[in-house]
This record gives C-alpha cells, sequence and structure tokens, in this order.
C-alpha cells in the first residue's frame, strides 16, 4: 500500500467555552486507505470533521494537506482542497433531479476553463472538474457528465430520475457522486451505513472498495463495530474528546474496541425467559392505512400482542412502520379494520393514551419532546398525565417539581436541572426524558419506534433495559426498529415488514441474509421463511 | 485584515461566553436594551438629517412624558390600546397562530360597545353596575366571533389565518364605516360619519380628576396577570404552548390541536375587542371612522417586542405609549413632524425583528 499521507492533524484542540470537544489529538490519514473514526455520541468524532471540513477552526494545532499546513476557513475551501463529506442526512435537492443536483455542485467550483480555482494542482495530479457551459444550464450537458461519472466509479444511478423517487441507498449514491464530481481525494462519510438495509450496507462496501482502488481515502465514522472490522485498514477510537485507540484493524477485536469505546466492559443484558401469557392487549385486524400521498402505507396487517411480551417489527424505513404506530396511536384514521387495546376501540390520542397506551416516537426530535421547553415541562407532555396533577386546570406546582425530581433521579437524566432547556440536552438524554415519561405511567402497551436511533452503545442499554423491565412487570410492548440487531436480541415474536405487509419471521440470528432478503422485499412477501 | 478579525472574533466569543452564563439577564434586559438604543441611535441620526437636534428632541419627549402627572397620565391612557391588542398577539402566537386580526378584532368590539352604549344602555336601568359588564361582555362575544371565524376556516379548509385574519380587518374598518355612515349606528343629527356619545352610565369612570386615566388600565394589567397565570400554571396555557412550540409532540402527547386552535382564536379575539370597547368607553365615547390608528398591527411589534410574554407585554405597551405621547411633546416643542415618530415606530419595528431572526439562526446553528 501507498505510504504517501494525504492528511495529517497535528496536536488538534479545539475548545468551546470552557469545553473542550477535541483534545490535542494527532491523526494521519494515507492515501488509499479507509481510516475508520469510532466513538460513542459526544466523544469528539463530529467537531474532528467539522475541524477537517472546514466548518470549524481548530484553537490550536495545524492541518497539513499533502505536507502543506492548511487553513480552511470554510467547507467551500476544504472542497478546494479535494475533502468532500457525505453527512448523515443528506444535502440533496429533493425536487430536482440527479443530473441537475450534480451540475449545481459543480456549478459552485468550476470556473471557466474548467480547472478549480485558487487552488494548488499538487493533491490531485488527474485532477479536473468536469466542464459546464457557463450562464446557461444544459441539461444534456449534465446528464452526459452524471453518466461518465457514475460509469468510472461504477456507481450506476439514472441522472434523470428525480431524487424524491430514490431509494435511500441511491441518494447516497447521489451524494458520493456529487463528491466525487468536484474531484474529492478525502471522503469523509458520517455514519453512512445507519440508513440501509443489509443488502444496500454490502453493495456499499464495495462501493468503498471501489474508490479506495482509485487511490482516494476514506474517513469513515461509525460506531457499529461489526462493520468497521470488515472494511477499514486502521481504526481511530476516541472518548471525551480524546484519541484513546489506534492501530490497524486486523490488530484488534470487537470487544477491545468497544471496551475503548466506552471506557468499561459492556455487560450482556440478560433476558430472563418467561413466557407470555394468553392475555390479549393489542389487536389489530385487517388494519389499512393511507400514507401521506394516499398511497396505501399498510396493507391488511393483522397483529395480537400479548402481556409479558415484546413483538419486535423489523423493516426497512419506509415501508408503513411509521404509518402502522401512528395509527395505533391514532394520530392517523385508516380506512379499513379495527383496532381494540384490551377490548375496547378508544378514539383520539388522548383516550387512547387513557387506555393505558405508552409511546416512544421515532422522531424524537419533533414527536418525543418539545426542544424549547424545560425538561420538567416535557416531562408532562402526556394528556392524561397532566390532567392527573391539575385541579380545575390548574397545575398542582409541588406535584409537578415532585414528579420531575423523582423521574430526573431514576433515569438519571443528565444534567439533572430541571429548568434546563431540553434542546441543550444530549439525544441520549432527551431520549431519557421521553423513556422517563411514557415507561413511569406503567402502560399496559408500550410502543417504542426506533428507540434508540442516534444513540451510543451505553444509552442504548438503557432503553434496552427498560423495554425488557417493562416485559419482565407483564406489560406488553410493540418494538418497530430498524436495527435487525436490536429486534433480535429483545423479540419474543419477529415479524418483518415490507411493502406495508407484515411476514412472521423466526427471531433467530442465524436467519439473518433471509431476513435481509425480506426487509429489501427481494423475496416473496406470501411465502415464510425457511 | 487579520486584526480586525482577530477582534470581532474574540468579542464574539466573549459574547457569546456571557450569553451562555447569564441567558436570563441577556435575554429580558440586554436584548431589548440593545434593540431600543439601536432604534433611537438610527431615529436620531434620522432627526440630525433632518436638521433637528436628536438630544434636545429626545429630553423635550422624555420631560413631557415622564416629566409631569399629565404626561404621566396620558403614556398610562396611549398605552392601554396597544396592551390590549399586544396580549392579543401574544397569546395567540404563543400558540402558533399568526393571528393578524387584531386591528379588525379591536374595531369590531369598539362597534359592539358603542351599540350597547347608545342603544341598549338608555333602555335599560340607568345604572354603570349594568351598563359596563354588559358593554364590556358584548364586545367580548363580537371579538370571539370576528376570531372564531379565521380559526374555523383553517381548521375546515385549511384557509391560512393571516390571510384571512387580514381580509377580515378590512371587513371589519368597512363594516364599521357603514354602520356609522348612514347605518343604524349614525349619530341622530345625522351629520357625520360618527355614533351618537354613548350613555354616561356606559362610561368607564376615570381614576384621578382632573386626567384622562381611566380605570380601563387596571382591567387590562389585571388582564396581562392572568394570562401570565394561565400561560404558564394551568394545563390550558401548557397545551396552548405546546401546541405552538411543539405541534407534532402536542398531538402524540394527546392535546388536541383543533380544541387549542380555536380555543386561542376566541381568546386573543376578545382581548383584542375589550380593548376596543375600553377605548371607547373610557375616552372618545364617540365611534368615528379611524378610530384605530393600526393598534392591531403595532401590536405585533409591541408582542414581538415583550418576546410574547404576558407581564412583559405591560412594559412594551407602556413604552410604545410612551412612544406616542412623546412623540406629541417631539411635535409641540421642537416641531418634528408626526411623521418621524411614526417612522421611528417602523424602525424600532425592524429592529425587534432583526435581533429576532439572529436569535433563531443560533438557535438553529447550534442543533
Amino acid at each position: 500500500m501507498d505510504t504517501n499521507i494525504v492528511l495529517q492533524l497535528e496536536n488538534i484542540t479545539k475548545k468551546f467555552g470552557d469545553l473542550v470537544a477535541v483534545d490535542n489529538i494527532n491523526f494521519e490519514l494515507k492515501s488509499s486507505e479507509i481510516h475508520a473514526i469510532l466513538g460513542e455520541n459526544g466523544a469528539g468524532k463530529s467537531t474532528l470533521m467539522n475541524l477537517i471540513y472546514g466548518l470549524f477552526q481548530p484553537t490550536s494545532g495545524t492541518i497539513s494537506i499533502s505536507d502543506n499546513p492548511t487553513i480552511l476557513r470554510s467547507p467551500k475551501d476544504a472542497i478546494e482542497h479535494g475533502i468532500g463529506m457525505v453527512h448523515q442526512h443528506f444535502m440533496l435537492i429533493e425536487n430536482l433531479t440527479v443530473a441537475e443536483n450534480i451540475a449545481l455542485t459543480i456549478a459552485q467550483f468550476s470556473s471557466q476553463d474548467g480547472a478549480i480555482s485558487n487552488i494548488d494542482s499538487q493533491h490531485s495530479p488527474t485532477g479536473s472538474i468536469p466542464h459546464l457551459s457557463k450562464f446557461r444550464y444544459k441539461k444534456e450537458e449534465a446528464i452526459q457528465i452524471t453518466d461518465a461519472l457514475s460509469n468510472q466509479f461504477n456507481l450506476q444511478v439514472d441522472p434523470k430520475a428525480l431524487i424524491r423517487s430514490l431509494s435511500v441507498g441511491l441518494k447516497q449514491r447521489v451524494e458520493i457522486l456529487k463528491a466525487l464530481a468536484v474531484d474529492a481525494r478525502i471522503l469523509i462519510l458520517d455514519e453512512p451505513t445507519a440508513v440501509l438495509s443489509p443488502q444496500e450496507v454490502t453493495s456499499f462496501f464495495s462501493i468503498l472498495r471501489t474508490l479506495q482502488a482509485d487511490n482516494r481515502s476514506i474517513i469513515f465514522i461509525s460506531h457499529k463495530m461489526k462493520e468497521v472490522l470488515e472494511v477499514s485498514d486502521r481504526v481511530t477510537v476516541l472518548r471525551n474528546g480524546k484519541k484513546v485507540y489506534f492501530g490497524k484493524t486486523s490488530e484488534t477485536s470487537a470487544r477491545a474496541l468497544a471496551r475503548e469505546m466506552i471506557g468499561e466492559e459492556i455487560a450482556d443484558i440478560e433476558r430472563n425467559e418467561t413466557k407470555a401469557t394468553t392475555e390479549l392487549v393489542l389487536n389489530v385486524s385487517g388494519l389499512k392505512v393511507q400514507g401521506n400521498r394516499k398511497e396505501i402505507a399498510v396493507s391488511d396487517i393483522t397483529l395480537q400482542t400479548y402481556r409479558g411480551e415484546i413483538v419486535g417489527i423489523a423493516g426497512v424505513d419506509g415501508n408503513g412502520q411509521r404509518e402502522l404506530a401512528e395509527t395505533i396511536m391514532g394520530l392517523r384514521t385508516h380506512v379499513d379494520g379495527k383496532i381494540e387495546i384490551l377490548g375496547r376501540q378508544p378514539k383520539g390520542t388522548k383516550n387512547i393514551r387513557e387506555c393505558g397506551v405508552g409511546y416512544i416516537p421515532e422522531d424524537r426530535q419533533t414527536m418525543g419532546i418539545i426542544s424549547s421547553f424545560s425538561v420538567t415541562d416535557n416531562l408532562l407532555l402526556n394528556a392524561p398525565q397532566l390532567d392527573h396533577i391539575a385541579k380545575w386546570g390548574v397545575i398542582d406546582q409541588k406535584k409537578k417539581f415532585d414528579i420531575a425530581k423523582h423521574l430526573i433521579e431514576t433515569y438519571d437524566i443528565r444534567p439533572p436541572i430541571k429548568d434546563r432547556i431540553s434542546s441543550t440536552l444530549s439525544g441520549g438524554n432527551q431520549q431519557k426524558i421521553v423513556l422517563a415519561r411514557e415507561i413511569s405511567p406503567q402502560p399496559e402497551l408500550l410502543i417504542a419506534v426506533n428507540p434508540t436511533r442516534g444513540l451510543d452503545i451505553s444509552a442504548a442499554q438503557f432503553v434496552h433495559i427498560n423495554l425488557l423491565e417493562q416485559r419482565s412487570q407483564k406489560k406488553s410492548i410493540l418494538l418497530i426498529s430498524t436495527e435487525l440487531d436490536e429486534v433480535l436480541q429483545l423479540s419474543d415474536r419477529l415479524f418483518i415488514m415490507s411493502r406495508g405487509k407484515l411476514i412472521e419471521a423466526t427471531p433467530y440470528r442465524d436467519d439473518i441474509e433471509t431476513l435481509g432478503l425480506f426487509m429489501t422485499g427481494e423475496m416473496d412477501t406470501d411465502a415464510q421463511p425457511a | 485584515m487579520p486584526n480586525l478579525h482577530e477582534i470581532y472574533k474574540t468579542t464574539k466569543s466573549v459574547c457569546l461566553a456571557t450569553m451562555e452564563k447569564y441567558p436570563r439577564v441577556f435575554q429580558w434586559v440586554v436584548t431589548p436594551c440593545l434593540i431600543l438604543s439601536g432604534a433611537f441611535i438610527t431615529n436620531g441620526i434620522i432627526m440630525f438629517l433632518c436638521a433637528y437636534n436628536p438630544i434636545e428632541a429626545y429630553i423635550a419627549a422624555i420631560a413631557l412624558t415622564f416629566g409631569t402627572l399629565s404626561g404621566l397620565s396620558e403614556t398610562l391612557v396611549k398605552a392601554t390600546p396597544y396592551l390590549m391588542t399586544g396580549l392579543s398577539v401574544a397569546i395567540a402566537f404563543r400558540c402558533g397562530i399568526w393571528n393578524i386580526g387584531a386591528e379588525g378584532q379591536f374595531l369590531m368590539g369598539a362597534l359592539a360597545a358603542a351599540f350597547v352604549g347608545t342603544k341598549v344602555a338608555p333602555v335599560l336601568p340607568n345604572t354603570s353596575w349594568i351598563a359596563i359588564p354588559l358593554s364590556l361582555s358584548i364586545a367580548a362575544i363580537a371579538g370571539v366571533i370576528w376570531g372564531i371565524v379565521p380559526g374555523i376556516l383553517k381548521l375546515t379548509r385549511g384557509v391560512n389565518e393571516v390571510i384571512s385574519t387580514i381580509m377580515f380587518n378590512y371587513i371589519a374598518i368597512y363594516f364599521v364605516s357603514m354602520m356609522i355612515d348612514g347605518g343604524p349606528l349614525q349619530e341622530t343629527s345625522r351629520t357625520g360619519p360618527q355614533s351618537d356619545p354613548i350613555a354616561l352610565w356606559a362610561n368607564l369612570p376615570p381614576l384621578i380628576k382632573p386626567f384622562r386615566i381611566h380605570s380601563g388600565i387596571i382591567l387590562a394589567v389585571v388582564l396581562a396577570g392572568v394570562l401570565t397565570f394561565i400561560l404558564f400554571r394551568t394545563t390550558y396555557g401548557y397545551q396552548l404552548r405546546a401546541v405552538g412550540e411543539g405541534a407534532a409532540a402536542a398531538e402524540a402527547a394527546g392535546i388536541s390541536i383543533p380544541h387549542n386552535t380555536l380555543r386561542v382564536f376566541c381568546i386573543s379575539g376578545a382581548l383584542a375587542a375589550l380593548g376596543g370597547a375600553i377605548e371607547l368607553m373610557a375616552l372618545s365615547r364617540i365611534l368615528t371612522d379611524n378610530f384605530s390608528p393600526g393598534y392591531g398591527y403595532t401590536a405585533i411589534a409591541v408582542a414581538l417586542l415583550a418576546r410574547l410574554h404576558p407581564l412583559i407585554t405591560v412594559a412594551s405597551a407602556l413604552l410604545f405609549g410612551a412612544l406616542a405621547e412623546g412623540s406629541f411633546a417631539m411635535e409641540a416643542e421642537i416641531g418634528i413632524s408626526r411623521q418621524v415618530t411614526w417612522m421611528m415606530q417602523a424602525i424600532i419595528l425592524l429592529f425587534v425583528i432583526g435581533f429576532g431572526s439572529i436569535r433563531y439562526l443560533q438557535k438553529h446553528k447550534s442543533k
């Protein structure tokens, strides 16, 4: 392998006020290397990447690109130095076509003669950006450029397709093409696999290898150990802003990396083998729901949950899971079918909650909490609960603060300040607010949608322990998640949701490839997995 | 210029650090002060360019507004309609309802009070104990009706309330015109486009003679207190804030968005209408064309400057009252035209909105 160092960080420190987000970090990236960066949320991964991408400037330390010390003032600077970034949340214009999105990117960076402006040509010996006509957008030209790019890197995508019609995997492909269009030699990929199905992950890895073969360097950010081990050459682990491990991937193991990441050994969670009772809690039959665009999002679903069991629904995002959960919660109307909770058919979210249903929505930021509310106010965000602590509509201040104090302590919400505005809390602690609020009233049925999305290992484990605790309390839990591992680990019974349909599956790990095929709809949905 | 850049960066980081440390002081004291001083300096420059001495003008304004009893009384009197409409806007915006209709609701309230005061009160027993509560409640009901229609349109037909409430303002303006110009409320002598004065016993009594300061001010301040209590201590206020700041989360929690929307349209409409009724019953006693010089629109600035907090709205309304009274002083003593002071109000509004958007940007950048 070429040992050329393309990017070097020396003693980089970044402070925000008193907080040291990145503490004296050294980092190097060789050409045509895949370098993984591991770390929990808040470990400093994003800050470090933002420093490389020019969004932040370091408090001290130097960044060198191809041995030249460089100051990156903005992402534009970074791109001009051959650094590209694929964000976790895609930066694409949904209503434009693939070719138009790529042409837009090129237009920002190509000067009249087709070469990048004000740049030392050293970083890219082959470096050239496709030429685009000035002043006028030519459709054919953009399509041609896009085609050429996709052929060059074997990233097939229809240039005329609208972005919003593409699957998540294809959108990511377009993001990568965008970076390649301006000839990025260094690609930063922020949690690229978080949104992909197992099959898409496999094809994504082969893309990475193609890029590697083309002499490009990749920084791969993840907190999934398995993927890091599979794809990377070297790995750097960050914890609390410090570099705690650095070495060749081949010389380490998942367990060792996990220990470095969280600073302690992680215990496997225990799942006691109690049997589910025969007492029916949720009974959904023949449910049909329309999605936002009047398409059939949920078609003819029948589903029962019993006391003392976790029913898992796995599946790739956007196959009707959200609609199913929202319909059970009364946030969406159904065209056909029946939903019974403990033998009743309550109407409206408040009544449904009064029947003893708790809900951990998939979108924490907009549906789980109100980010401008204080922690205390968010802990009250449950209509029946709210009525409970009020008399004649006047909220009992003492009860309110007692509840808040109790929940903050029990669920270890940090920082433990009742009046703190919720948006200043980390994602994990925001999720703890949701958990505390939804689990503490001891709901008979808990609907949890992607309850650990975006959480680090220890926070995710906290969620899992709480779900299992509900199970041993003989409550019923419906767990809808895109994390296959999570569903497999927790569920008593397992379903796969694909194109609005449910398929019953066996919750065993050895079937993971088959499950994956079901999730992507590659297999006939009417057949049962072997 | 690296030096300037460095200075700018250090200043910025020091400011941000202090802001983090004392967020409340910044929110409630420093930011409003910055907004006001910015606006006053800008206005001073404009006055200077118009060949007036801004310092002299400001001194005259302050001396009259706060230096004399009558000036103080006038400031309070002029602040009252701003307070009532400001509360109306604040409560609606808090719930995420962009009610621009305070102007129309204010006029409908005045119209209802004029109707009760001129047509109903004379045939009832001649006592304030009946006439005043009756006028105020009919006015409030008129405001509720004027507010609830855009609310229903929004919920059933998805009509944007910004558009419908503005249209309702026009309807109200011309409806009032119609009623007092040839309509049933025109004065008995039928000479001009105005109503008869309301019955004396429907008049809100003055507090301290000979000044114009009246009991409506007390009512308005009490209402501000009640609203603060409702907003921060009751489930109704909690739900209202939840819907305003996170509708999806509120809905998932089982809080009904339609109920809260309608409730807020009603409260907001009633408050503005009460403002109109108080103005009519305490001061002019006669409903005329141009009864409101745009209180309902200025109310948006009043409420935003107070960051939609009912109690702070009292202070913010006082400021606008003082500005109105001060402009009178500047006109009388220095000869600065009223247009300049209207410009000042607009500039203050711009500063309020400008600073608001900076806060908004910071909030979103930090994510």
